[in-house]
Formats: C-alpha cells, sequence, structure tokens
C-alpha cells in the first residue's frame, strides 16, 4: 500500500461492468511529507473519498472482487482508507 | 491501473484461442495532462471499448485476467475504461 493524493476524476461511460456506480480517480502516490513520488495511478473509491484527499491506495488480486461481492473485477487500485494524520520522522534526520 | 492513450493496433496471424476475437493495441501510458510517463506496452481490449487515438484506463498484472468474461485469459494488460474526460 501507498500513500497517494487524489488530484482528478475519470470520467467514463464506456466501461467494464465492473466500473459501474463507482467513482474512479487519478492518484498521485506522495512521501509521508507530502512530496510527489512517482507516477499517477488510477483506482477505484471504496471508502467515499474525494479530491483533494491524501489517501492509502493498494490492493491484491482477486481482493477488488471479494470486497463488491463480484464475480469479475478487473481492479487493481483501491482506495483503502483516508488519511487524517501521519505520525512520521525522517529517520536520516534526529528527531527534536 | 493506469491512464494510457491507443497509439497502435497489433494484428496477429495466429493467437491463443482465449484472445480470439479480441483485438491488442499499443497503448502508451500518460499523466492526466497527457504527457507520456513509461514505455509502451500491449493491451488486450476484451470488450472492444476502444479505438486508436482514445484515452483509455487500462488494468495490469493478475486482475487484467478478471475483465474476460471467463476470467482466464494470459494477458497482463487489458482495458477497462474508454476515458471521456478526466476533470
Amino acid at each position: 500500500m501507498y500513500l497517494a493524493k487524489i488530484t482528478r476524476r475519470v470520467v467514463a461511460v464506456e466501461k467494464h461492468p465492473a466500473y459501474n456506480g463507482r467513482a474512479v480517480y487519478v492518484v498521485q502516490p506522495v512521501l509521508p511529507d507530502g512530496t510527489v513520488d512517482g507516477n499517477e495511478w488510477v483506482a477505484v473509491d471504496y471508502v467515499n473519498a474525494g479530491i483533494g484527499d491524501t489517501v492509502v491506495c493498494g490492493g491484491a488480486p482477486g481482493v477488488a472482487k471479494t470486497v463488491f461481492d463480484i464475480e469479475r473485477a478487473p481492479i487493481r487500485t483501491l482506495i483503502m482508507a483516508i488519511v487524517e494524520t501521519i505520525d512520521y520522522h525522517d529517520l536520516e534526520t534526529p528527531a527534536q | 491501473m493506469k491512464l494510457g492513450c491507443v497509439v497502435g493496433v497489433v494484428w496477429a496471424s495466429r493467437k491463443v484461442k482465449e484472445l480470439e476475437g479480441c483485438r491488442m493495441y499499443i497503448v502508451q501510458p500518460v499523466s492526466s495532462d497527457g504527457a507520456y510517463t513509461d514505455m509502451p506496452l500491449v493491451v488486450a481490449d476484451p470488450r472492444g471499448l476502444a479505438a486508436p487515438g482514445d484515452t483509455v484506463v487500462f488494468v495490469t498484472s493478475t486482475d487484467a485476467t478478471q475483465a474476460f468474461d471467463s476470467g482466464y485469459a494470459p494477458v497482463n494488460a487489458s482495458i477497462v475504461e474508454l476515458v471521456d474526460e478526466v476533470s
């Protein structure tokens, strides 16, 4: 799983039926201090998150099938949690 | 899943039977601004959603097989959404 910030929403009419009625967002992976880290991913929302939220994204094969209780789920990345705060100390700089 | 732009079509003279009737496209991964991000890859389109020039969402790894009704196909990338707009 990784931290990411929701930046945009993907709007599509033609899609796999597993995506019907689900919010799909573009997420930008970030480091704990908020700096951008790597390329964007597309993720399906599972926790009613919104644009601008910092979230936890991830998934494993077959997880989407279980959580949405559908037969076929070609979904790799789920938004699994909305982050409120992060307790984080950079290990290279001693804590104050 | 990632955003991609369909930049080409792959025509095959022979395919495994699971991929019969399923088009394969060359997809260039892009950011939401349209900038190229990664190397292009071959992506299956089991539901016939896309055409060259379209922006799509594609799923990779094991979950790509789930885009097929059978739930089984020897692929590791499948198109799952035809993108109208990234807002």
